[in-house]
């Protein structure tokens, strides 16, 4: 065995070390959820629960509309994605595989709009939606999160590596846009549209400050913000808010251990601009 | 030639509708209320609902106001540490994932350092409120059984802002790992073996070829951090509420308690705007330092 391989093996296990111990954090929140009051407050504390309880569960799902948080956040999340997506596309197309006059300052428009986060917009939505009269209600959340230039942008990156030989052999047999966009570019692009929905799908799954302003009714709260009422009501029983973080990360460790390839790759599509 | 021109106009039509649905939500959502909210700024609320016309006055209540300027010092102190941290760690873990990317274990490791990204801000705060518990907090507890003095981190001015820069190095380091290490494979690997056979070590591999050919992710990345840590507000709002006293309170805290606690609406969109000029200032001047034309 050489010097290198045993220096290798040597960061190998420091790093196995480090990643068990950046998701100690998540292993905690799980176990305190489902130990007995007395033992989440133990000295010294103990690692695992001696007699492992589903009270806190309960509480949080009995005495709280914890599930209708969870369909909130389930249409919010899937509503926006759909929306931004199905906005994006053709966009996306006419500045990827159509030539005209003042496209690439308007994408540079669009694009530098990125560096408005929805943070510095609060107030005067708050104005808009109370004047629509949508405050607290679903399209007051997700009518801002439609138009996110990275929806273009992902996708105009995608589309523009498209071969053009494609579209001209379907614009010799007749096609117009629409359906060069339709039969030729989107069958061609799934990956690209994936990585969108993955990234459009977590921004609104985990947005908070706007939503957390515009929705005002315990019904219409969203899993963060339900999280966030939780904490108001508890402050420091640690039991039940553990118990009801558990439950809103569970979907996503859910569908991570499923998916987790398609989301890291999708995720790693959106850094190349 | 009227046939050209029909054929002209049909054209740009068609690209217009193609356009239109992204930009209608863009312009009423998006770039819209940049402008009301500036409109908003000029004016001001009283508590019985009346409305005067002020000018740049809230501005100038901003300017005078000791609260403001301590929001914009805990945002600045915050983005100086969370940021290089964010970023640093990302860097390392990704070197070290791309470095045993051909064993099986690397997809674990870097699933299990990625994970943290796909929480809410809501978890990530209620978890690390919890660890940091001046009390029963198992971190302080950790830290003072390894005979460390562990300060009570969230009820100490110090240590609180390194303390939230700590937990959203947490949820956010594993997003820019997978960003850099698709960035590293992007180099190719005839560069590596070209320095290996020259003889250069990892270290120097690492040095001499990599972190320059990284160069422009990690200033990319730096970018897109800065914008985020200046508008940091859910894990703050959870962790401490801006305390202690208002050690914590950044601007989108202030922002937010100015709006909708003291219902003083046009201040709270004066601050909008502030924080709007902030972040563009900041981003010109790296797109401008970056050369980031290039990118484009």
């Amino acid at each position: 065995m050489n010097g290198r391989s045993l220096w290798e093996r040597a960061l190998l296990v420091a790093m196995v070390v480090l990643a068990l111990l950046w998701v100690a954090p998540l292993f905690w929140m799980f176990t305190t959820g489902v130990k007995p009051t007395p033992e989440i407050f133990a000295t010294p504390p103990r690692l695992l629960p001696g007699a492992p309880t589903l009270n806190h569960v309960h509480v949080v799902l009995t005495r709280w509309p914890f599930l209708r948080w969870l369909f909130n956040s389930v249409v919010v999340a899937t509503a926006t994605t759909t929306l931004s997506v199905a906005v994006s596309i053709p966009a996306a197309y006419v500045f990827a595989r159509l030539r005209w006059r003042g496209r690439d300052v308007l994408f540079l428009v669009f694009l530098s709009s990125m560096l408005i986060p929805l943070e510095v917009n609060v107030i005067p939505l708050y104005f808009l939606m109370n004047r629509l009269q949508l405050l607290n209600t679903y399209p007051a959340v997700v009518l801002p999160m439609i138009g996110m230039p990275i929806g273009i942008f992902l996708l105009r990156q995608f589309f523009v590596n498209i071969p053009s030989e494609l579209d001209d052999a379907a614009r010799v047999d007749g096609c117009g846009n629409l359906r060069i966009l339709w039969h030729v570019i989107l069958p061609l692009s799934r990956p690209a549209i994936a990585a969108l929905v993955i990234y459009m799908f977590t921004f609104a799954w985990n947005e908070f400050f706007w939503s957390m302003i515009a929705l005002s009714s315990p019904g219409m709260f969203t899993l963060p913000i339900g999280l966030r009422a939780l904490q108001g009501a508890y402050d420091i029983d640690y039991g039940i808010l553990m118990a009801g973080a558990s439950l809103a990360a569970l979907p996503a460790l859910v569908l991570f251990l499923f998916l987790q390839q398609s989301i890291i790759r999708g995720i790693t599509m959106t850094a190349h601009r | 030639m009227p046939m050209v021109r029909r054929l002209r106009l049909a054209y740009a039509v068609e690209i217009a509708l193609f356009l239109l649905p992204f930009a209608a939500f863009w312009i009423l959502f998006r770039l819209g209320p940049v402008l009301y909210g500036f409109y908003i700024s000029l004016f001001q609320w009283d508590l019985l609902g009346d409305v005067a016309f002020v000018g740049f006055g809230n501005y100038a209540t901003l300017a005078r106001d000791p609260r403001f300027w301590n929001a914009l010092r805990t945002t600045l102190a915050f983005a100086a540490m969370a940021i290089p941290l964010i970023v640093g760690i990302g860097l390392a873990l990704a070197l070290f994932i791309f470095g045993v990317r051909r064993r099986p274990i690397g997809r674990w490791l870097e699933a299990g350092f990625f994970f943290p990204y796909l929480l809410t801000v809501s978890v990530v705060g209620l978890i690390w409120r919890w660890m940091m518990d001046p009390d029963f907090g198992i971190l302080l507890i950790a830290l003072r059984s390894a005979g460390l003095d562990a300060p009570s981190f969230l009820n100490e001015p110090r240590w609180v802002i390194p303390a939230l820069a700590l937990t959203t190095a947490w949820w956010l380091a594993g997003y820019r790992m997978v960003l850099f290490r698709a960035a590293l494979e992007d180099i190719p690997d005839e560069l590596y073996e070209a320095a290996r056979l020259d003889g250069a070590s990892g270290a120097r591999i690492v040095v001499s070829i990599v972190l320059p050919l990284l160069r422009p992710a990690v200033l990319f990345a730096l970018v897109l951090s800065t914008i985020s840590g200046f508008i940091v507000f859910g894990q703050v709002l959870i962790m401490t509420a801006g305390g202690p006293g208002r050690a914590s309170e950044v601007l989108a805290l202030y922002l937010y308690r100015y709006g909708f606690e003291f219902l003083q609406m046009g201040l709270a969109a004066a601050v909008g705007v502030v924080l709007f000029a902030i972040i563009l200032s900041l981003t010109l001047l790296s797109f401008r330092w970056l050369g980031y034309e290039s990118h484009l």
